[in-house]
């Protein structure tokens, strides 16, 4: 099985690798896994608390090169957007943008769960007043 | 408490008309080869469903079947009766490849027993997806931190090890993994077996809650098997490398 361009593109220069302070209240992490292949996938993200904008994302993943290319394309995507837009990212449209076959679906999964992760993370050192922490969709910014 | 066991359905042989248990191959009558019902592996080979199994009695079994459904044997026979034993054959390859792998029949019985561990994950994430939140992790967050901090070590070993032309102390470390990993997967191969014993004895008992809770345990245990196998392959990787 051949991986795409693409795949090959993110996997050879793989945007936002990296780390950031997981303490940091900006920060949200989100560590996810794959048991049935064993990849293992961080992304990070870095929020504006005033925006709710996602000023950077950082990823590091062992794993496969789809895995990669798919967290390294999942920071590209949410870097400028809110929280809120950055969870309408849904595991499809990385498949669609990197054209991976159907046995590396669960890549694209993983990726979409780590924006999620990270995302939850960071809700939950934010609680915002009158939201609880786990508010499925967040309340209209004000 | 008497069990009275249900007769189970007979199956009239097509060719003398005498009546054979429902999963015989052959007519102890006539030794007709008898029509393919699809079934599970356990029952193809006519064992009970358990995890423990004697592979040299499977092995001998497989061989002996080997060469009686052989469509060679067939050729001269009716068609329904060529593709019976194209059909016998294919399941017999099958069922042996995944009962006599002790993983792939772990796997395998879990899945008969309602566990698909692949589906496990993509559950949780699609429910995750559903209600918006994260995802709730089918291994304990704690394995998945070590399991990155492991992979973090190695990486760091390896990139040790490619500055330097075979850096002693790099390599000693990545050794020492090696070992630390082989010795985790050889104390989860012992603990599967404890599992197999205990799931057997409980289905021997009729005891479903022992059996349910001896299943969960399997699934976690195969479950931070597959990390620790990617870890002993990737350094077993470098170390070659």
């Amino acid at each position: 099985m051949a991986y795409s361009d693409k795949v090959i593109e993110h996997y050879n220069n793989p945007r936002n690798v990296g780390q950031m302070d997981k303490n940091s209240t900006a920060v949200g992490t989100g560590l996810v896994g794959a048991p049935e292949c064993g990849d293992v996938m961080r992304l990070q993200i870095q929020v504006n608390p005033e925006t709710r904008v996602i000023e950077d994302a950082k990823f590091k993943t062992f794993g496969c090169g789809s895995a990669i290319a798919s967290s390294s394309l999942a920071t590209e995507w949410v870097k400028g957007k809110t929280v809120d837009e950055a969870l309408e990212i849904k595991n499809t449209d990385i498949v669609k943008e990197l054209a991976l076959p159907p046995v590396k679906i669960h890549c694209s999964v993983l990726a979409e769960d780590a924006i999620r992760a990270a995302i939850g993370d960071w809700k939950k050192k934010n609680v915002v007043a009158g939201e609880p922490a786990s508010a499925p969709v967040a309340v209209a910014a004000n | 408490m008497t069990v009275v066991a249900e007769p189970s359905k007979k199956l009239i042989c097509w060719s003398c008309g005498s009546e054979n248990d429902a999963d015989t191959q052959f007519c102890a009558n006539c030794g007709k080869l008898q029509p393919y019902i699809p079934a599970d592996y356990f029952t193809f080979f006519g064992l009970p469903r358990r995890f423990q199994l004697d592979t040299a009695a499977l092995e001998k079994q497989f061989y002996r079947l080997s060469r009686k459904f052989h469509p060679d044997l067939y050729a001269r026979a009716s068609a329904d009766e060529q593709r019976w034993s194209l059909e016998k054959s294919s399941v017999l390859n099958d069922a042996w490849r995944t009962l006599r792998d002790p993983l792939a029949r772990t796997e395998y019985l879990l899945g008969l027993a309602g566990i698909r561990l692949e589906e496990q994950s993509r559950n949780a994430s699609d429910r995750a997806a559903e209600s918006g939140t994260a995802k709730q992790p089918v291994v304990p967050p704690d394995l998945l931190e070590e399991v990155f901090e492991l992979n973090m070590q190695l990486e760091e070993m390896r990139m040790a090890r490619a500055g330097g032309a075979d850096d002693p102390e790099a390599r000693g470390s990545l050794e020492a993994a090696k070992q630390n990993f082989s010795a985790q997967m050889e104390t989860s191969q012992q603990d599967l077996q404890r599992l197999w014993i205990e799931w057997d004895s409980a289905a021997n008992a009729n005891d479903e809650e022992t059996q349910q809770a001896a299943q969960r345990k399997m699934v976690d245990l195969l479950n931070r098997r597959s990390y620790i196998r990617n870890l002993l392959r990737d350094v077993e990787a470098a170390l070659k490398g």
